[in-house]
């Protein structure tokens, strides 16, 4: 550009707008929309339960709405969605269902909340991931059962297994009920029984003791079976196995040790684990208890097939599936696939004792309502609640040829059929293991993990610091160290949804 | 041309500050730009606004502000530089096999001179399989009840699990990206050598040059800008690598695979600890500005040099 058309340029007429004046509103503009964005992922209130006309059939009053459910891949699930039409026919509600992945779930049912609009108006309410972290963003049951021409649940809350009713179903001590139990795996001791059998005479005479699982049994007796079936049993290269992945299944393997050995979370352990709290105080698994768990933890896996540290529960559930482990700790309601895979071979018990107790952690959850429902949906949402936790559909669930759970209500425990399918051959062989999770659901025996809205973060820290100690990276009181000054760190931020 | 004593005179003549304007091509840029904006600047700035919050999830978004806190909190965090160190160590491991292995399966394809184009179309085969299907494959190969490596492995004594130990867990993730991304650096090499003159291969070899100084001293010299094209692409691929690990160990063993990608997604879609994650995104970007700019040089460079 020459100096003469340079100047041409200059003189042209002033334009309305300059490059800075341009920026300047393009980031001004920006940050307005910015806010705007954010503003406009804000909640409105939901519409109120519509009101019930003179004589209308409860279970018929919201025909002809839709609503949404989204739940993690579970057997209840799997059970009910093959299986929709009794509901539909009852009520004329339709239903969509999601099974997502239980991470996948959580990330949805955060953002719907966020978003305040309810697409998802019944959630399944994972009582460490979803309702401690979210239980303002859920309703009341109470507010619906029974009350505005709603129908009331089928025998009352009473009739749910009280200590699944308070882990699965409440944050904190206002009493208020936000989900219903819905599903209710425990982990036991799943064991090969025909080895048991076969070698019972030799391992007794070898060990010193009756080698019968059972909650008689010791941790250490355990170490000592599994050690001895891996050298003198050829049916299965090793004698247990575990779900040490770096994973939450880690931390829920590790717990079961944990409380055994007299260790726990936080104080009243117990009780954080049945209510929930948002302060638990200072984390103790600095203790001598937690170390001693900690030390024979890391022990236990060195004996075991060395598949452990890469499977969660799916994983050593197929290992002795396959038979490459005589034993294991895992969720009872594999059953139903055990005795597939191996039929009459699998049997079940609590878990062992140590010096403490011995400890079966629950991993039961509940399904809950959204907060922002409102209008017919939340009534729908309520009608599909109820039906979906009824006696009669758990006991249809029992039954389903897709899976199917293990019943969260008393009375369908106490049906003959049912009590006849805790014994071979059995219908419903999720029922096999009713001995050993009816003692591991006992107070004294179940294992709940700290309700707390944070658990997911120290989750994690725990299951990292137990995956270093098994890489041999650190020693079980260094893990134990770390875990507890990592969480006291987590809960000293505060939880802030 | 405008000489120094020209601009002299003018900045003489005209002391005050001069103002651009919006000239009538930028004006008719503007809707663009303003998709631009909708599309990048606005979440940038939200980002940014978010990595001084703390974000609130529960009746609606809500920031509340904490200042330094979470930068504080990012720049003292020594899991987080672990895994940046982490994240270091298996970018370069990653490229260099890719971009090692690739050139040498260019090399072999390009002196072949039936059947190439079937071996290339198995070559690339990898290249078509979705990450996560990657990983899963890679997770069954090497399941230690019914992997078909593990098998092998326990077949020659080594009974370990490949992803329960944090070694192998590492080599592992690095070589299934290897496995299904080598052909890209092998179909841009191919590319490249095979737009090299050939009359200056023939020269080579009339001068006795042997096949490694051919390729060595005249194949890749000729075909730098095209690897550095594909360096460019794969180095912000592995930035953002996530699938595989994710399917296969999630991070573990204790952490050896957790790189950032992971603990970017960890912060904020399973801790929704969302100003905590809006730093390590922030942290992320602007590797990955870095990295491109680095490339982009090394490009420019290239180019004016030829």
């Amino acid at each position: 550009m020459t100096y003469l058309e340079d100047q041409q340029m200059t003189h042209r007429p002033k334009p309305v707008l300059t490059r800075r004046r341009a920026l300047q509103l393009g980031g001004l503009g920006a940050g307005a929309l910015a806010t705007g964005f954010l503003a406009g992922c804000g909640a409105s209130e939901p519409a109120p339960l519509p009101v019930a006309k003179p004589g209308t059939d409860p279970w018929r009053r919201f025909a002809g709405t839709t609503i949404n459910f989204i739940s993690e891949n579970t057997a209840p699930t799997a059970a009910i969605a093959a299986n929709l039409k009794p509901f539909t026919d009852l009520t004329g509600v339709r239903v969509n269902i999601g099974n997502l992945e239980l991470q996948a779930l959580v990330q949805r049912v955060a953002l719907d909340m966020a978003g305040g609009q309810a697409q998802y108006d019944v959630v399944y309410a994972d009582p460490y991931q979803v309702l401690a972290p979210y239980s303002k963003g859920l309703t009341d049951l109470r507010e619906l059962d029974g009350r505005s021409g709603l129908p009331p649940l089928e025998k009352g809350l009473g009739d749910f297994i009280p200590t699944q009713l308070r882990a699965a179903g409440t944050f904190g001590d206002d009493g208020k009920i936000f989900a219903l139990p819905y599903d209710a795996p425990t982990m036991i001791w799943q064991y090969r029984a025909d080895i048991f059998d076969r070698y019972f005479d030799r391992m007794s005479a070898d060990l010193g003791f009756d080698p019968t699982p059972g909650a008689d049994r010791t941790w250490e007796e355990y170490r000592k079976i599994a050690a001895w079936i891996n050298d003198h049993v050829d049916e299965v290269p090793y004698g247990t196995g575990h779900q040490a992945k770096q994973h939450d299944s880690l931390q829920c393997d590790f717990s079961n040790v944990l409380w055994a050995y007299g260790g726990d979370y936080f104080e009243n352990g117990t009780e954080v684990g049945l209510s929930g709290s948002v302060h638990p105080g200072k984390c103790l698994l600095r203790e001598d208890a937690a170390i001693e768990a900690a030390t024979f933890y890391d022990g236990l896996v060195r004996i075991a097939h060395p598949g452990s540290r890469g499977w969660d529960w799916d994983g050593v559930a197929a290992a002795l599936r396959a038979g490459q482990i005589a034993m294991t700790p895992n969720w009872h309601e594999n059953a139903a696939s055990n005795e597939q895979a191996l039929p009459g071979k699998i049997d079940y018990a609590p878990l062992p004792r140590g010096p403490h107790r011995s400890a079966n952690i629950y991993g039961g959850t509940g399904i809950a309502i959204s907060g922002s429902s409102g209008g017919a949906r939340l009534g729908a949402a309520w009608l599909f609640v109820n039906w979906a936790t009824s006696p009669d559909t758990q006991l249809a669930n029992l039954k389903s040829s897709v899976g199917g759970g293990t019943p969260t209500r008393s009375s369908v425990y106490e049906l003959p059929e049912v009590k006849q399918a805790e014994q071979r051959p059995s219908k419903l062989p999720n029922m096999l293991t009713a001995d050993a999770v009816t003692t591991a659901w006992k107070s004294d025996y179940i294992g709940l993990r700290p309700k707390i809205p944070m658990w997911n973060e120290c989750d994690t820290a725990l299951f990292t610091e137990l995956s270093r100690m098994l890489a041999g990276q650190q020693s079980p009181k260094e893990a134990m160290t770390n875990a507890a000054d990592r969480i006291d760190d987590i809960v000293a931020r505060g939880w802030f949804a | 041309m405008t000489t120094t004593v020209d601009r002299a005179t003018r900045a003489g003549a005209d002391p005050a500050p001069r103002r651009s304007r919006l000239t009538l091509h930028e004006l008719m840029m503007a809707p663009a730009l303003l998709l631009l904006a909708v599309l990048s600047i606005i979440p940038l700035v939200t980002l940014i606004a978010m990595s001084f919050s703390r974000v609130r999830l529960l009746g609606g978004v809500r920031l509340e502000w904490v200042g330094l806190d979470n930068w504080s909190r990012a720049l003292t965090d020594a899991d987080l530089w672990h895994g940046w160190a982490l994240t270091l160590v298996y970018f370069v491991i990653t490229l260099a096999i890719e971009m090692v292995l690739g050139i040498a399966i260019a090399a072999v394809l390009s002196r072949l001179a039936r059947g190439r184009g079937p071996l290339l179309v198995l070559v690339l085969l990898p290249m078509f399989v979705a990450p996560a299907i990657v990983g899963l494959l890679g997770r069954y190969l090497t399941d230690s009840t019914f992997g078909l490596y593990a098998w092998v492995l326990q077949g020659v004594g080594i009974h370990h699990d490949i992803l329960g130990n944090p070694h192998s867990a590492l080599a592992a993730v690095v070589l299934m990206d290897v496995w299904e991304w080598t052909p890209l650096i092998a179909l841009i090499s191919l590319a490249g050598m095979t737009s090299v003159n050939p009359s200056i291969l023939e020269a080579a070899a009339l001068d006795g040059a042997g096949s490694w100084r051919t390729l060595w001293h005249i194949v890749l010299p000729s075909i730098m800008n095209v690897l550095t094209v594909a360096l460019l692409i794969r180095s912000m691929d592995l930035v953002r690598y996530f699938d595989i690990i994710t399917v296969t160990t999630n991070g573990g063993p204790a952490d050896a695979t957790k790189i950032m990608p992971l603990r970017l997604y960890e912060s904020s879609f399973r801790f929704f600890d969302l100003g905590y994650a809006a730093v390590i995104g922030l942290m992320m970007l602007v590797l990955t500005i870095v990295i491109a700019r680095i490339f982009v040089r090394m490009l420019s460079g290239k180019g004016q040099n030829a």
